[in-house]
C-alpha cells in the first residue's frame, strides 16, 4: 500500500536565463514500512524532493499523493492540518526549540496535532528513545545525538504516516550516528513507520530497503533491498 | 503547550533588548499617567477654586458687572426679588450675600489696592468653603474685631495680626470713605487670586464702609455642581434683567479650555514616544523573526500554521506592551496615588509673581483613578500589537521549505 506517490513532479526555480530544475519529472511511490533513502550528489534534488514529499513546498508540475490524496489543491490550513497529523520530520541540525525541554518539544507536535495528554506520552516516547531522566532538559543542554533523539521521539509521538529525515545523522559523529539509525531502523521495524530519508552516508544506506538515487534532479536508479 | 507560553518564553531569550525596546513605552506610560493625573488634579483645583473663592456653584451680581480687571463697583447692588428669594430658599443648599468692593488699604505710609470681601459670618461658610484656610489670629465676626487680611497683602504691607489698617473705599453713592480698623488676622486660603489681593471684612462693617445694606453679590450652593446650570437660567428669570448669573464653569471655562489644550498637547508627546517605541518593538520582533527563521520553518513543518505564526509573534508583541505598560503604570499610578496624598505647591515654582488673576490653588494635587492608570496600559498593549503586524506577517509569511534549513 502506498503512503506517499509522486507523479510526473518538477520543481523550477527562478525563470528564463536564471531557471533551475533542481526535480524533473519525477513519478514514484513510497509503500508502507518502508526504510527508504534518495541518495545522490549535491544538488542532485535529494532535498528538494523531501520538500515535495513532506508538503513543505510545491511542485512546478506534476503531483503529490499522500495515502491516495492529491495535495495540490490544498490550502495552508490543510497542508498544516496533514503535515501534522502525518508527516513527521527529522533535521540534519535537529532543530528543536530552544526554549522548550525535551518533552515539550514533543508535546509541541502532539497540540498541533490536535492531540491531548501530551505530557505522560512526550515522557514514554523520550524514555523509549533512551533519554530516560532527560525530559526536563533544554536542548543546550542535551548532546547532539540526544538532541536527534528528541527529535524522532517528535516526529514519532503524533504516529504519523511517514517519518521523513534530511540527513539525520550528518551533524552526528559516527557512534551517535550509528545509534540514532538504529533506534529509526528499530522504530521502523517495531511500530511499522515508514522513514524516508536523503543522505550522503554509507551508514545509512546499508540500513535502508530501499535506495533512490537521484542525479541532476532525475531518478537514475531505484533498488530495494531484500531484508 | 499554549502560544502564550512559546510567546512569553521566546520574549525572555533576549531580555536585554525586550527590556530597551520597551523603554520608551514605560517612559510614556509613565508620563502619561503623571501628566493626566497633573492636568486632573489641577482642573479639579480650579474648579474648586472658584467654587470656594469668589464664584460658588453660581453667583448673581448686577448685570453688566465687569468682566476683567480689578474694579468692583458698588454703584449698581442686588434687591432680590421675593420669586430670586423663594426660589433660593427653596432649593438652593445654601447662599450667602456678599458685597464685593473696590479698597485701598493703607499703613505707615504704603498703600495696597485690594478686593473687599464683604461676608455674613454667619452664612457665608457654608457656601465658600474655609476648609483649607490656615488663619493666624480670628475669623473676625463684627465690625468691631475687624479684618481679616489675606497673608500675601499683609507681607506686603508688612503688617500682622493685632497691627491696625487704614480701609479707604467708595461709598455706593461714590462718595470717599475710610476707616481704620484693627486686622483680626491672617489668613492663606491658597486661592492665588484671593491670597494677595484680598481683605475679608465682617458684614457689618462693609455696610458701614460703602453705606448700605444691599450685596453686591449673592453666592450659590447646590447639591451639585452640575445643577447650576439649570438653577441659574430659573434664578434668573426669577430675578430679571436687572441681574446676571455666573456659574463655576462661566468662571473656569477659560482655564479649563487651556488645560484641555494642555492635555492634548501632552498626549501629542506621548504619541511621539509611544510611535518611537512602535518603531522600536516592530524592530526588536522583526528581529526575532529573522533570527528564529529556521524555528518558524519547524513549527510551520510540524502543523503550525500561518495563522498561529502570525498570532504567536502578535503575542510577543503584546506581551512586551502588556509588561511594559504594566510597569510605567505602577511608576505611573505610584507617582500619581503618591501626588493625590501629598500636594505639591506650585508657588515653591513658580515664585511670588504666579497667577494673581487665577483663581486655583497653588497646592496642586495630583488625581487618582483608574482610568487614568489603566487607559495607557490598553494604548501601550494596542501599539505593541499594532507594531508586531508587520514583522509577525513577515514570519507568517516565509517559504516553510527554506526556513527549515536556514542557518
Amino acid at each position: 500500500m502506498s503512503i506517499c506517490e509522486l507523479r510526473g513532479v518538477s520543481k523550477t526555480y527562478g525563470s528564463g536565463a536564471v531557471e533551475v530544475h533542481a526535480v524533473r519529472n519525477v513519478s514514484l511511490s513510497i509503500e508502507v514500512g518502508e526504510f527508504t533513502a534518495f541518495v545522490g550528489p549535491s544538488g542532485s534534488g535529494k532535498t528538494t524532493l523531501l520538500n515535495q514529499v513532506g508538503c513543505l513546498d510545491t511542485p512546478s508540475a506534476g503531483e503529490v499523493l499522500i495515502q491516495g490524496r492529491g495535495t495540490g489543491d490544498l490550502g495552508d490550513k490543510q497542508l498544516a492540518a496533514l503535515r501534522a497529523s502525518e508527516i513527521g520530520f527529522i533535521f540534519q541540525s535537529f532543530n528543536l526549540i530552544p526554549v522548550l525541554t525535551a518533552s515539550e518539544n514533543v508535546e509541541l507536535a502532539l497540540s498541533l496535532a490536535g492531540e491531548s495528554g501530551g505530557k505522560q506520552r512526550a515522557v514514554e516516547l523520550l524514555d523509549q528513545v533512551g533519554l530516560e531522566g532527560l525530559a526536563n532538559r533544554r536542548p543546550n543542554q542535551l548532546s547532539g545525538g540526544q538532541q536527534q533523539r528528541v527529535a524522532i521521539a517528535r516526529a514519532l509521538v503524533k504516529k504519523p504516516s511517514l517519518v521523513i529525515a534530511d540527513e539525520p545523522t550528518a551533524n552526528l559523529d559516527s557512534a551517535n550516528g550509528e545509534a540514532v539509525l538504529d533506534l529509526m531502523r528499530q522504530l521502523n521495524q517495531d511500530l511499522g513507520v515508514t522513514f524516508l530519508f536523503s543522505t550522503h552516508d554509507p551508514m545509512v544506506m546499508k540500513h535502508a530497503t530501499r535506495i533512490v538515487t537521484l542525479h541532476d534532479g532525475e531518478v537514475v536508479s531505484d533498488e530495494r533491498k531484500e531484508t | 503547550m499554549s502560544l502564550f507560553t512559546l510567546a512569553l518564553r521566546n520574549l525572555f531569550r533576549a531580555k536585554r533588548r525586550v527590556v530597551l525596546s520597551s523603554a520608551a513605552i514605560v517612559v510614556g506610560v509613565f508620563y502619561l499617567i503623571i501628566g493626566q493625573s497633573f492636568i486632573g488634579g489641577m482642573n479639579e483645583s480650579i474648579v474648586r477654586s472658584a467654587e470656594d473663592g469668589l464664584t460658588g456653584h453660581l453667583l448673581l451680581r448686577p448685570a453688566d458687572y465687569p468682566k476683567f480687571g480689578a474694579a468692583y463697583p458698588v454703584d449698581v447692588l442686588l434687591t432680590l426679588t421675593p420669586d430670586a428669594r423663594t426660589l433660593l430658599a427653596g432649593e438652593a443648599t445654601a447662599w450667602t450675600e456678599r458685597q464685593i468692593f473696590s479698597v485701598t488699604a493703607s499703613s505707615s505710609g504704603d498703600s495696597l489696592r485690594l478686593r473687599g470681601i464683604g461676608y455674613d459670618p454667619v452664612r457665608d461658610p457654608s457656601v465658600f468653603s474655609r476648609q483649607v484656610w490656615e488663619v493666624d489670629g480670628v475669623i473676625p465676626e463684627t465690625a468691631e474685631q475687624g479684618v481679616l487680611l489675606t497673608s500675601g497683602a499683609a507681607r506686603l504691607l508688612e503688617l500682622k495680626a493685632g497691627d491696625s489698617v487704614v480701609l479707604q473705599a467708595r461709598t455706593h453713592k461714590g462718595a470717599i470713605n475710610a476707616l481704620e480698623v484693627p486686622i483680626a488676622g491672617l489668613v492663606t486660603t491658597t486661592n492665588m487670586a484671593i491670597d494677595r489681593t484680598s481683605v475679608y471684612v465682617p458684614q457689618a462693617l462693609t455696610r458701614d464702609l460703602i453705606r448700605s445694606e444691599l450685596p453686591s453679590h449673592i453666592g450659590v450652593k447646590l447639591a451639585h455642581r452640575d445643577e447650576a446650570f439649570g438653577f441659574g437660567d430659573r434664578l434668573l428669570a426669577a430675578q430679571g434683567s436687572t441681574a446676571e448669573v455666573l456659574t463655576w464653569f462661566d468662571e473656569t471655562k477659560d482655564l479649563l479650555r487651556m488645560q484641555e489644550i494642555r492635555s492634548k498637547a501632552l498626549n501629542m508627546l506621548v504619541a511621539v514616544l509611544m510611535l518611537m517605541s512602535s518603531l522600536a518593538i516592530a524592530n526588536t520582533i522583526l528581529m526575532a523573526a529573522h533570527e528564529r527563521t529556521r524555528e518558524i520553518g519547524t513549527l510551520r513543518a510540524m502543523g503550525m500554521t500561518k495563522a498561529r505564526v502570525l498570532a504567536l509573534f502578535l503575542t510577543e508583541g503584546g506581551l512586551m506592551g502588556v509588561g511594559a505598560g504594566l510597569l510605567g503604570a505602577v511608576l505611573g499610578g505610584g507617582g500619581a496615588y503618591y501626588l493625590s496624598l501629598n500636594p505639591v505647591n506650585l508657588a515653591n515654582f513658580a515664585g511670588n509673581g504666579m497667577g494673581d488673576q487665577l483663581q486655583f490653588s497653588s497646592w496642586l494635587y495630583g488625581e487618582f483613578s483608574w482610568p487614568i492608570v489603566l487607559i495607557p496600559v490598553l494604548v501601550s498593549i494596542v501599539v505593541a500589537v499594532l507594531a508586531s503586524i508587520y514583522p509577525a506577517r513577515v514570519a507568517s509569511k516565509m517559504v516553510v521549505a527554506e526556513a527549515v534549513r536556514a542557518e
